[in-house]
């Protein structure tokens, strides 16, 4: 066709001048990108397209608007003034595909600023600038970019700054709604003024392209190809990493509904058709964040001045350390990431040590820069577990995806566990006693909440069972002696002992007809099925 | 001492166990080892160990409350709820003669609240001199008060059937 070899003719004669990535991928695009918006140019109005640049709707607007899809939304640099007198010759004849490719391809090859002529509008009164790539920056600064591919090129080097280690991204766009506004204002504007007309009906009761969706489609193939190298399909699904890229103050989903929710005569009382010049341009914050690693496992807790997560009253720690910080405080910093979260699989108090199988928890890493190998994972446990003061210990430590959640979380109210509590009764402990206590399978008990936690949980009576349980004599002792047992999820078992004022029922004390104490407790094994030992 | 339920008996095993596998000698030695840890050392145990009042509670007594041999007891748990009760030498406790208890006192009956939810909804304000109860005993009753000013969460209505608990253990026994 004679329009590409007018195009390549003229790339041939000026390649040194080529603006974006000089490839020969590149240079199809284009063409292809021209031969797109040659296609769209004729089915536009020229005098519509004359009205909304002169109200100041920008190029790629005025595309979206007449439902023109695809790569021409790309096309370099589309100047108004470009628009306005090809679509006008297009009136007569084909040589308009001619004109638009020429005149795109020039400024392909020119690299120099932005010719502002009159028609030309600073910041577009839909968008706002953002699909004409102007923006500011912190500081006020006014930013510029000529392209969609340069604009691609500026959040590639923000991404690359933060050195993550990533092998796939998804884009998040959020723009000001009062965008939606402007947009629903020319709209209405042209209904009103061209409402009769007959490409009116055809084109313009077609859903639009929103601007978050145009500017997507203008950056995510270069972005992919960027930041990989590639520019397959597949490094668009979404899965380690994110960004988000924020136009303006955080978007307002009350405005939004109040607007969906006005119908259109009202909404031409409240706002001005067609809206208003605007001589700024929004402010672009930009976000590069990883979705959380996890890090799954089991701990130990020798320790009973060791809290699980940090406990800080009145400005003074309660406790020597705690769980959370000591695993979270290894983990984090070798994986180069901001914070941590840390989730157990229930808990216990800071007196009560851990032993046994350990108790599963997850360790949620945020916007980490490394994900750890096997190796790496083994030298955390290795570290952890080898602390000078050993009040923590770690097992089966690994990268764990999102199932980890639904591991730990399912049946984690049903799940047993066994405990050790060194009683002491006031009485001698008599033989028969070893034969009560161990007679009791399935047994139910009442608890209400007990005192020490009254202040802030509800007061409820709960049932729970104690599965079993156990005497372990001590040599040299008649009055202390070691319970073991394997209740519910949930049973307090220091109440259990002691009776909690009688609000335990029955308690060991009711039990052996006297007062008991416990004086430890030993968490001995966590029955649940995640994070074991493989 | 060590009897066959006694948690104790791995270690007796008797003879050669050549085809013990290794995952079990090795969770043998994790039991071994959690054994070890859980068994306490008698050396370093008190004879008498506290409380579990004494332990988490600061005991405060009133004495002679508004009227004379009218000692109650309160335990302050460092949350800040109190549990308030009849001290032993309470006149109602003498003779060990409790008969009743009665919470339909002052303008309600103070064992029908309900109080629910994290936020305690519907607890009563009472003032220090505020009825908690009337004790009975076969020949006369005694009102038993709040003594300090705060929102009433609980009270102990097994005394009602059982008020004979208060002479057996009036120390746990609390209102």
């Amino acid at each position: 066709m004679s329009s590409y070899t007018e195009v390549s003719q003229v790339n041939g004669d000026e390649e040194a001048h080529v603006v974006a990535a000089s490839e020969a991928a590149q240079v199809d695009t284009n063409k292809k990108e021209a031969q797109v918006t040659a296609e769209a140019i004729p089915s536009l109005p020229p005098h519509v397209v004359k009205d909304l640049l002169s109200i100041g709707v920008c190029v790629r607007c005025i595309f979206r608007l007449f439902g023109v899809r695809g790569c021409a939304y790309s096309c370099l640099s589309l100047l108004p003034s470009d628009l306005l007198s090809s679509v006008e010759e297009s009136k007569g004849s084909h040589d308009c595909a001619v004109g638009i490719c020429s005149k795109a391809s020039e400024n392909l090859n020119c690299a120099l600023p932005f010719q502002e002529s009159e028609d030309e509008p600073v910041f577009c009164s839909i968008c706002l600038g953002i699909l004409q790539f102007s923006y500011s920056k912190e500081k006020e600064t006014l930013v510029k970019k000529y392209s969609a591919s340069e604009f691609a090129v500026s959040i590639a080097e923000l991404v690359k700054q933060e050195g993550h280690q990533i092998e796939s991204f998804s884009l998040e766009v959020s723009v000001p709604p009062i965008i939606l506004a402007n947009e629903r204002a020319i709209l209405l504007y042209m209904k009103r003024k061209y409402g009769s007309e007959p490409w009116f009906q055809e084109k313009f009761l077609t859903e639009h392209t929103s601007v978050k969706d145009a500017l997507k489609l203008l950056i995510i193939d270069s972005l992919g190809s960027l930041l990989f190298g590639t520019g397959s399909e597949d490094s668009l699904i979404a899965l380690d990493s994110e960004f988000s890229e924020q136009s303006a103050c955080e978007a307002d989903a009350v405005f939004r509904r109040s607007l969906d929710g006005l119908p259109d005569h009202l909404f031409c009382e409240r706002f001005t058709l067609p809206p208003e010049r605007v001589n700024q341009p929004c402010h672009m914050a930009f976000l590069c964040y990883r979705t959380p690693i996890y890090i799954g496992g089991r701990y130990l807790k020798y320790s009973r001045n060791v809290s699980q997560s940090r406990w800080i009253i009145d400005d003074e720690r309660m406790g020597q350390a705690s769980v959370e910080e000591i695993i979270g405080g290894n983990i984090v910093p070798l994986l180069r990431g901001d914070d941590y979260k840390f989730h157990a699989a229930g808990r216990e108090d800071i007196d009560v040590r851990m032993l046994g199988s350990g108790r599963p928890f997850l360790i949620e890493v945020q916007n980490a820069r490394d994900v750890p190998s096997c190796v790496a994972v083994k030298q955390m446990e290795q570290k952890i577990n080898n602390l000078e003061d050993r009040l923590v210990a770690v097992k089966n430590l690994k990268v764990v995806g999102n199932q980890g959640w639904n591991l730990m979380r399912e049946g984690e109210a049903e799940k047993q566990k066994q405990y050790a509590a060194l009683v002491w009764i006031s009485r001698p402990l008599e033989e028969e006693d070893l034969q009560t206590i161990s007679s009791f399978k399935d047994m139910r008990i009442l608890q209400r909440t007990p005192i020490r936690v009254l202040h802030r949980r509800s007061p409820l009576e709960r049932e729970k069972i104690i599965h079993w349980m156990k005497v372990g004599r001590i040599t040299g002792s008649s009055q202390y002696f070691l319970l073991y047992l394997c209740t519910q999820a949930g049973t307090y078992i220091k109440e259990f002992v002691h009776g909690d004022f009688g609000r335990t029922h029955p308690s060991i004390g009711s039990i052996l007809g006297c007062r008991a104490e416990i004086l430890q407790l030993d968490v001995t094994d966590v029955k649940m099925d995640c994070f074991l030992t493989e | 001492m060590d009897d066959s339920d006694n948690y104790n008996n791995k270690n007796d095993t008797p003879s050669a166990s050549f085809c013990v596998n290794s995952s079990e000698q090795e969770r043998s030695k994790e039991e071994q080892e959690l054994h070890e840890l859980v068994v306490p050392n008698l050396r370093d145990l008190p004879v008498t160990p506290p409380s579990a009042v004494e332990a988490n509670f600061v005991c405060y007594f009133a004495p002679d409350f508004m009227k004379p041999a009218h000692d109650q007891y309160i335990y302050r748990h460092a949350n800040g709820l109190c549990v308030i009760g009849l001290a032993p030498t309470h006149v109602a406790l003498k003779e060990k003669g409790v008969t009743a208890v009665d919470f339909n006192v002052g303008k309600s009956n103070r064992s029908e609240i309900k109080v629910t939810g994290k936020r305690k909804k519907n607890a009563q304000h009472f003032e220090a001199n505020t009825a908690l109860c009337k004790v009975c005993t076969s020949d006369a009753s005694y009102i038993v008060r709040c003594c300090v000013k705060g929102s009433l969460l609980e009270v102990n209505d097994r005394l009602i059937d059982q008020p004979g608990l208060l002479n057996s253990s009036f120390c746990i026994t609390g209102a």
